[in-house]
């Protein structure tokens, strides 16, 4: 998960990079760059706070 | 070798257990006595007309001291009365004489608006004039004139004020203490900040037992550095204004500007040296990778992204040689900086949602094996109150506070004050309270609110921008009510003691604050900072409060949708990016902090950074270089306030003298 969560946000980066290189910085593509972070984001998050948990009640349940 | 990956609930706290020196009490007592409510009262009275002046000459208030001085007054009495004083009740003085110290700036807006009124900015975009009645008197009425405070053009906008002090004063006791009782008592968050207040009263109490303990060494340190700081700062400056027309300034007040220097090689950068050294101490207590980080990414901006992409690129184009800091800093706002910070702020906001629902979830989870948690009986003689009239407490608080908005400005959409009263507000105050139990800080903030209501709403009179709305959050002060636990002071007396001394602070600080306005127009020579900042201030109220009015006003031009995307979206990738490369998080929170902003403003905060991180704590070691911190900062913050009062009294008495024709 931790890897996934990390290629999502290199690619929602890229994105953003991109749009503003390339596409003259128009906020639809930033904002659809910024789409793919925050999914990018909540995932780190989501997997940061929940593995430990999963991980002490399977220490615990020992 | 991999880094190891820490999450941002533990890295934060990680710091904030680096202050932490001991745990708290569970056994409670009164706080509240006759002679901790006159000590408070007598400090506080007497040092907040050094506090107010103290804000218009230099922009810092020099507030802090006054606690501080108090409870040393407090605690030398004791001793030499061989007597000791309570944790509880050293806490209750601190709250109170803050409290006491800080009611004179609550008429602060008085004289903004009894200035602003009567600006030329104000008159030529066309809202001197339509400036409420609630607010100020008009620009040419005697109250204003005059320069007094006491006189029945004042009434209106005082009685407005009474009011909505009141009505706050239920709904901030109420909905906090209920946000307390769900967060702390049902769900036991840890509240990490809280115990550093609460060992500061616990440090000072111990001054009262037998043994001189190392606080009060470091606290005389603090002292007689925050003396000699604030004479030469302040004490100069104000003693000379008093015998010369124009006062001498050894440091120049609040900054000495090198923009014009500079444009040569960075044009369109600033940097304003500011001079007020005693943020050192800030740097000593701040986390010091956002202190190294803001100011890395401030010189960035000034130095690289200003001059070589954004003036490259025609994106910074108002601006032309000769500039000084405020010019230049007005100008690139409007061009890019104003609309990138929106940008950045949402993403602040969405930051801290990802970081902070993940943790719902988590909570939810671990409840299960929790015993204790999902409980909200209360401890034993803790002074606690029924839920139920805390609830009905706050109902009334806001139903009237929405009632007497309604009547300010009665064509405004009825539906969005209360939508903002009765939804927004217990949700934001929710979530900040969440954030402030588990990582001691506020995460959760939507930039613009007002603004973006004031759109929606098709709303297009001025008087709403004077108004207040309803937008509140009460999640920060649930950390108080938490220090009060720790501390063991019983919250009936907490409360007891804030009703008690409210009145009083009431009347005392419209009196101070008249007086003080009698001494000099305001902003004038007398006042530095007030005659540097209050025009470029008047200035941006104007463009705020015209901004909505037609469709080509200069502020509404300067929000562009692509820059606040680049502001949203490059913060966000900034973030992302620490993140996979496993960085602490703090470093986000010091670029997005420095990004756009004066490096000249950060000097001294990083020299106190760079001194602590590389000096300090190798002399004294980690763990006692936190300790000595807080103590260290309230040493200086009280040299420095009796400077400011004292020079203040002198001013007072000079000014008394001179004003009488016989």
């Amino acid at each position: 998960m931790e890897k996934v969560a990390s290629t999502i946000i290199i690619i929602g980066t890229f994105l953003w990079l991109f749009s503003v290189i390339v596409l003259e910085g128009r906020w639809q593509w930033q904002m659809f760059s910024a789409l793919v972070l925050t999914i990018g984001i909540f995932t780190a998050h989501f997997w940061e706070e929940l593995r430990d948990t999963d991980s002490t009640e399977e220490s615990g349940d020992e | 070798m991999a880094r190891e990956r820490v999450t941002q609930a533990d890295e934060w706290q990680a710091w904030a257990q680096r202050y932490d020196i001991e745990g708290g009490i569970r056994t409670f007592e009164s706080g509240l006595t006759v002679k901790v409510f006159i000590g408070a009262l007598f400090v506080g009275l007497l040092m907040m007309p050094g506090s107010i002046y103290l804000s218009y000459v230099s922009g810092e208030s020099g507030a802090g001291a006054a606690p501080w001085v108090a409870v040393i007054l407090f605690t030398e009495l004791a001793r030499r009365s061989f007597t000791t004083a309570r944790r509880q009740e050293l806490y209750m003085l601190l709250g109170l004489t803050g409290a006491a110290v800080g009611s004179g700036m609550q008429y602060r807006s008085f004289i903004w608006y009894a200035y602003f009124i009567n600006t030329p900015q104000a008159a030529s975009y066309e809202i001197a004039d339509k400036i409420p009645a609630w607010i100020v008197p008009a620009g040419d009425s005697v109250g204003v004139l005059t320069r007094t405070l006491i006189h029945p053009d004042w009434f209106l906008p005082i009685a407005i004020y009474l009011a909505q002090k009141l009505l706050g004063t239920l709904r901030v006791v109420s909905g906090q203490y209920i946000l307390f009782r769900l967060t702390a008592d049902l769900e036991r968050l840890p509240y990490p900040m809280a115990p550093i207040t609460a060992q500061g009263a616990t440090a000072l109490a111990e001054t009262t037992g037998k043994e001189e303990t190392w606080r009060w060494r470091v606290f005389s340190i603090g002292s007689m550095a925050g003396l000699i700081w604030g004479f030469l700062y302040i004490g100069v400056p104000s003693l000379t204004g008093v015998m010369m027309s124009q006062p001498i300034q050894i440091l120049k007040i609040p900054w000495i500007d090198f923009t014009q220097s500079i444009e040569g090689f960075a044009p369109t950068g600033v940097f304003a040296l500011r001079t007020d050294f005693g943020q050192m101490l800030f740097g000593f207590v701040l986390p010091f990778p956002i202190v190294m980080t803001e100011f890395i990414t401030a010189m960035a901006s000034q130095f690289i992204l200003n001059p070589q992409i954004l003036y490259r690129y025609e994106i910074l184009h108002q601006w032309k040689p000769g500039l000084d800091v405020r010019g230049v800093g007005l100008f690139n706002g409007l061009d890019f900086w104003i609309s990138y910070g929106m940008g950045k702020s949402f993403s602040l906001a969405l930051v801290g949602m990802a970081a902070s629902i993940p943790m719902l979830f988590k909570l939810r989870k671990s409840k299960k094996t929790a015993g204790e948690r999902g409980s909200i009986a209360t401890p034993p003689n803790r002074g606690d109150f029924p839920i139920w009239l805390m609830g009905l407490l706050w109902l009334v608080g806001m139903g009237g506070f929405v009632w007497l908005i309604h009547w300010m400005v009665p064509n405004f959409p009825l539906s969005f004050l209360l939508g903002y009263a009765f939804l927004y507000t217990p949700l934001n105050s929710y979530i900040t309270a969440r954030t402030f139990g588990v990582l001691g800080r506020d995460l959760f903030e939507i930039p613009y609110l007002h603004e973006i209501t004031f759109i929606l709403s098709r709303y297009e009179e001025i008087d709403i921008w004077f108004a207040p709305l309803p937008d509140e959050d009460y999640g920060r002060g649930t950390q108080g009510w938490r220090v009060l636990e720790l501390t063991g002071t019983t919250f009936t007396s907490n409360l007891a003691g804030t009703l008690l001394i409210m009145p009083i602070l009431i009347v005392s600080g419209i009196v101070v604050m008249h007086f003080i306005w009698k001494i000099a127009p305001i902003p004038s020579a007398q006042y530095p900072f007030a005659q540097m900042m209050w025009p470029i201030n008047a200035t941006n109220e104007c463009l705020w409060k015209t901004s909505l009015r037609d469709g080509n006003s200069q502020m509404l031009q300067a929000i562009r949708g692509d820059y606040v995307s680049a502001g949203f979206t490059s913060s966000l990738a900034i973030y992302g990016m620490l993140w996979v490369f496993k960085l602490p998080s703090m470093w986000f929170y010091g670029i997005v902090g420095g990004i756009g902003a004066d490096p000249g403003s950060m000097i001294a905060r990083l020299l106190g950074a760079i001194i602590g991180r590389f000096y300090m704590i190798k002399r004294f070691g980690m763990k006692r270089w936190y300790m000595f911190n807080p103590v260290l900062a309230a040493g200086f913050a009280c040299g420095v306030g009796l400077i400011g009062m004292g020079t203040v009294a002198i001013a007072l008495v000079s000014k008394a003298v001179i004003v009488k024709p016989f």
